[in-house]
């Protein structure tokens, strides 16, 4: 068990960056999620973590010590791979002692640790089965006794769950969950898929073109995205972005496009003084679906006709056309509204964010 | 078309007939029924002309090998006979005789066995090591060094035949590591230049790059050293294309002529090849031995084939198609 | 956007000595990462040096030594001495090593011209009447079993003046006096590419068969369908397929033939009047019988020249099919 540091870390394939100076730090015990879409560096952090891939340059600590120049061998992590990566020559009984064999292990402990791995994953079934003989899910947790049963410092986990089916993947998620919380032990999980991040991570890392984009708990991630990408990257459906300029009248700012005004409170929306002032001129208004709701057509709302209507049981999505944009707004599922209504969409100041012509939320917390 | 050709197939047959479909009125014309006959008739002679055919170049192939059956049984002079004796009225068993007791055939047997499976041995294991690292290791100048190796792929074994010749005795003059464990006249001057064809480093480097790469990189974060990765978990997996390989050392090798000819011409460590040459006298030859010599040969190979036919086709074709 | 510590030291205390660790200098760094570097190199070469060392001695430096002696004289019994281009001279205007190369020539012609024509036809006969496959494959490929001197060996049976059994049914039969095959030219070069076939016909049997089961269902079908029949579909549909195969059998074969040696040595030792020689025999004569080291060096460089060049002449071939197809 051990904190990760990562500093200045750099990989370049070619003259491509794929990580592109990225610093983290993962304390002891922590299960951070790398999030992104493909090709923005997650996967290769993890396999820089792991020592499969040199860095460019910066620097990898694990514990207290620089694993950089330390062989994949002996930096005693363990990797659940996308597709599993089970010998398929070896019985599962074999496939689990592999790494305890190779430690030199004594037979009788090997034969311990093997059941009781076996037994936190409930695979003392099929021991002694051929990987091709299970079916997704159990070759799942077979790999994951694998990696556990040596106890390794640190989890390094790429994607292990986009190949099960949706039900199995529920339930995986919820075990993977738990088993995080019995060893306590560092946990570093790629995924590209935004619910597995939010459910799974203590924290979120997200990830762009091999930049780090935000570091932080869920829901400060959902609630307060640092940018643009972040902000339509978390959240289905995104974040509507309204595009428009930002001015000072007196002592006032306001947010101007065609047909609307709004008077941005910085109390409010929570945006210093001076962030305001240093953003004058194109700035885009960003709110989620559930942040808006459609107001009657006296209020002072964006106003826009609606397009398309998405029922989804729970909730009605409403897609309205404002100008060029269009934004989805979430209404309860009875919602009385129909195609070509003209209506004005409301929303809360104090849910709403600012990003300026940088991209960068003027948002403080 | 290709069922339709097919005397034996009746279904086939209805099939192609079904794909046309005539209508039921013009089947039951009389010129359809002569149609149909004449298709059949036509079907079954192409069939009948094709296997004339093929079954003549099985004769070609067996026949000179079963035919070595009888002048192995007579004496050499009544080959001379006229008329032929093909089948003789006394067999006698005196070739397989003055082969044991006369020549040295049971060393020329062993040292072939010799021959042959330390080249295969010694080939597998310099090109499986050798293969694992053109395919899996990193290391500068990995590319390069794979090009040059290659690159000898095409290099005739006859047109470096006397320069390896000159190597095998220079080497062979050295101290330490020359006679008697090596040069001409050894086993391992027989043995070592037989086994740097770059074709089996090649296709080991074929196959083991078609493993998945995640099985490699899972053992080596298990902790596994590149030997247990390449002992416990690549050679299991290889297990086939070692078999495609060593069948194909193997054969290669134990019909080798002209190296064992030039390299180990002495009376010990003479191969089979090169033996039963040397039956073949300038001015006199024992037909008969030569002929008994010749089924002797053959004879275990031909039940070892029998038995694995499949790992013989497809060893040969491995040279051709792996490529 | 920004990439500054502020992220990770949001609510999370730092290890300080771990950040410690972090400090090593560019030079440090360098040095590190090239001595880590240099691991992989000293584990690669445990793998590789058994064969590259087998591969130096046994193939790179003899053709280095091979070009080398081919302009000297001299070098295996006799002491070696330089003679320039002597020995390249010499091999343009000798008449024996120009018979040689016309012979082995001759004979890669018309050995992979039949084998090959009767291969494919034979492979198409197999393909289209599919009872009895395994029977033909596992004959045809027999003789392969025999090493090419046993070959020859054997047809001396069948072709022997006295009592080849060629002779002995002519002579039954239409009481013939018999044809003298090895003893007279052209016969024994015919003799020694019958040889050849016979031992090579199934391998490339096997391996049509092999590329024409390889063709995709479907496009039989659709031929099928076209109307294509018998040889017309033939040609449409198998040759494109079999081309890239052929062409690559090609190499494999001029490669082989061109090394032609054994059932010379058995079966004619290249009489009668050098008319069976070929490039081979002529390097054997030449270094262990006459002790002419130097042509046999240089006619040991020209067949690796020739044998390079038909090779990437093939190749090149074959890329440009492949480049004319996509």
């Amino acid at each position: 068990m051990a904190e990760v540091i990562l500093k200045r870390l750099v990989k370049t394939f070619g003259s491509v960056p794929a990580v592109d100076d990225v610093s983290l730090q993962i304390p002891d015990g922590e299960f951070l999620v790398l999030l992104g879409p493909s090709g923005c560096g997650k996967s290769t952090i993890l396999r820089l973590i792991a020592g499969l891939e040199d860095a460019t340059s910066g620097e990898i600590v694990i514990g207290d010590e620089l694993v950089n120049f330390i062989d994949p061998t002996r930096r005693n992590l363990a990797m659940v791979f996308q597709n599993y990566a089970l010998y398929p020559h070896m019985s599962v009984r074999k496939n689990v002692a592999f790494p305890l064999e190779t430690a030199k292990m004594p037979r009788h402990k090997i034969t311990e640790a093997v059941s009781k791995a076996a037994a936190m994953l409930e695979i003392d079934e099929f021991l002694d089965r051929l990987p091709e003989q299970l079916s997704g899910g159990q070759r799942q947790r077979v790999a994951l006794a694998r990696a556990i049963v040596r106890e390794p410092k640190i989890f390094l986990m790429d994607e292990p769950l986009s190949n099960l089916d949706a039900k199995l993947r529920l339930q995986t998620r919820i075990e993977l969950m738990s088993l995080h919380e019995r060893l306590g032990i560092t946990t570093i999980y790629v995924t590209h898929d935004q619910i597995e991040a939010m459910t799974m991570g203590q924290r979120i890392a997200v990830l762009h073109e091999g930049r780090l984009q935000q570091v932080g708990p869920p829901t400060e991630v959902y609630d307060v995205p640092a940018n643009k990408f972040v902000a339509t990257f978390m959240g289905a459906p995104p974040m509507n972005l309204m595009d428009g300029e930002l001015q000072q009248s007196d002592a006032n700012w306001m947010f101007i496009r065609e047909g609307y005004r709004l008077q941005v409170d910085q109390e409010q929306m929570r945006i210093a003084q001076s962030a305001l002032a240093n953003a004058v001129g194109e700035v885009s208004l960003g709110v989620r679906p559930e942040d808006m709701r459609l107001g009657d057509l006296g209020s002072n709302g964006l106003p826009g006709i609606v397009r398309f209507l998405e029922p989804i049981g729970s909730d009605l999505y409403v897609t309205v056309s404002v100008e060029s944009h269009s934004v989805q707004v979430r209404m309860p599922p009875k919602t009385k509204v129909s195609i070509g209504d003209k209506v004005k969409i409301e929303f809360d100041l104090g849910k709403a964010h600012l990003f300026d012509s940088s991209q960068n939320n003027l948002r403080l917390s | 078309m290709f069922l339709a050709f097919r005397p034996w197939k009746k279904e086939g047959k209805l099939n192609y007939m079904d794909a046309v479909r005539p209508k039921e009125s013009l089947k039951s014309s009389p010129s359809y029924a002569r149609g149909k006959s004449r298709y059949i008739f036509a079907n079954r002679f192409r069939a009948l002309f094709a296997y004339l055919v093929l079954l003549f170049f099985v004769a070609f192939a067996v026949g000179p090998v079963l035919y070595l059956i009888s002048p192995a049984l007579r004496d050499s002079i009544s080959l001379f006979d006229y008329p032929p004796k093909i089948i003789p009225d006394e067999p006698t068993l005196d070739n397989f005789r003055f082969l044991f007791d006369s020549t040295r055939y049971l060393s020329w047997a062993l040292n072939t066995i010799i021959y042959a499976a330390g080249t295969t041995i010694i080939s597998l294991f310099t090109n499986v090591l050798a293969g694992y690292a053109f395919a899996r290791l990193q290391f500068p100048g990995r590319n390069l060094l794979f090009f040059l190796v290659l690159s000898t792929l095409m290099v005739p074994v006859a047109a470096v035949l006397a320069p390896t010749y000159l190597m095998v005795r220079e080497i062979g003059e050295l101290p330490i590591i020359g006679r008697p464990f090596f040069g001409l006249d050894t086993y391992l001057g027989l043995i070592l230049p037989c086994t740097v064809s770059p074709l089996g480093v090649f296709m080991m480097r074929q196959f083991i790059s078609t493993l998945p790469v995640g099985l490699y990189e899972a053992a080596r974060l298990d902790g596994a050293s590149e030997w247990r990765i390449l002992f416990k978990i690549v050679l299991p997996l290889i297990k086939p294309a070692l078999v495609v390989l060593g069948i194909f050392v193997f054969m290669i090798t134990w019909a080798n002529f002209l190296w064992p000819l030039v390299a180990a011409s002495g009376d010990d460590y003479r191969v089979l090849t090169v033996g039963i040459a040397s039956l073949k006298g300038q001015f006199v030859t024992h037909w008969g031995v030569l002929a008994a010599a010749s089924l002797m040969t053959l004879i275990p190979v031909t039940i070892v084939f029998l038995f694995f036919q499949k790992w013989f086709v497809q060893a040969s074709m491995a040279g051709a198609l792996k490529q | 956007m920004s990439k500054s510590p502020d992220y990770f030291n949001s609510g999370v205390p730092t290890g300080q000595e771990a950040w410690a660790k972090l400090e090593l200098s560019s030079q440090e760094y360098r040095k590190n990462a090239s001595r880590y570097r240099l691991r992989y190199l000293t584990r690669a070469s445990g793998f590789l040096a058994p064969y590259m060392i087998l591969w130096l001695a046994f193939l790179a430096i003899p053709v280095g030594w091979a070009i080398f002696l081919s302009f000297n004289d001299g070098g295996v019994l006799d002491p070696r001495y330089w003679v320039g281009f002597d020995n390249w001279a010499r091999t343009f205007d000798d008449s024996e090593l120009t018979q040689v190369v016309i012979n082995t020539s001759l004979f890669v012609v018309l050995a992979i011209t039949i084998v090959f024509g009767l291969a494919i036809f034979l492979a198409s006969l197999i393909n289209n009447h599919r009872r009895g496959e395994n029977f033909f494959k596992v004959t045809l490929y027999f003789p392969l079993l025999a090493p090419p001197i046993l070959g020859a060996m054997i047809w001396h049976f069948m072709l022997h003046f006295d009592f080849g059994i060629v002779n002995l049914i002519t002579r039954g039969l239409f009481g013939w006096e018999g044809v003298n095959f090895l003893g007279k030219n052209p016969t024994a070069l015919f003799a020694i590419i019958a040889v050849e076939i016979w031992r090579g016909l199934g391998f490339w049997v096997l391996f049509y068969l092999a590329g024409l089961q390889s063709v995709p269902g479907e496009l039989l079908e659709a031929a099928k369908l076209d109307g294509a029949r018998g040889l017309r579909r033939f040609i449409r549909i198998s040759v494109p397929v079999l081309r890239p195969l052929f062409l690559f059998a090609l190499v494999i074969a001029i490669i082989m033939n061109f090394q032609l040696f054994d059932s010379v040595k058995i079966l004619t030792d290249g009489g009668p009047r050098m008319g069976t020689a070929t490039i081979v025999w002529f390097i054997y004569r030449r270094m262990f019988a006459f002790q002419d080291t130097g042509l046999a060096f240089s006619a040991s460089v020209g067949l690796l020249i020739g044998t390079m060049l038909l090779t990437l002449l093939c190749f090149w071939l074959l890329g440009r099919g492949r480049k004319r197809e996509s």
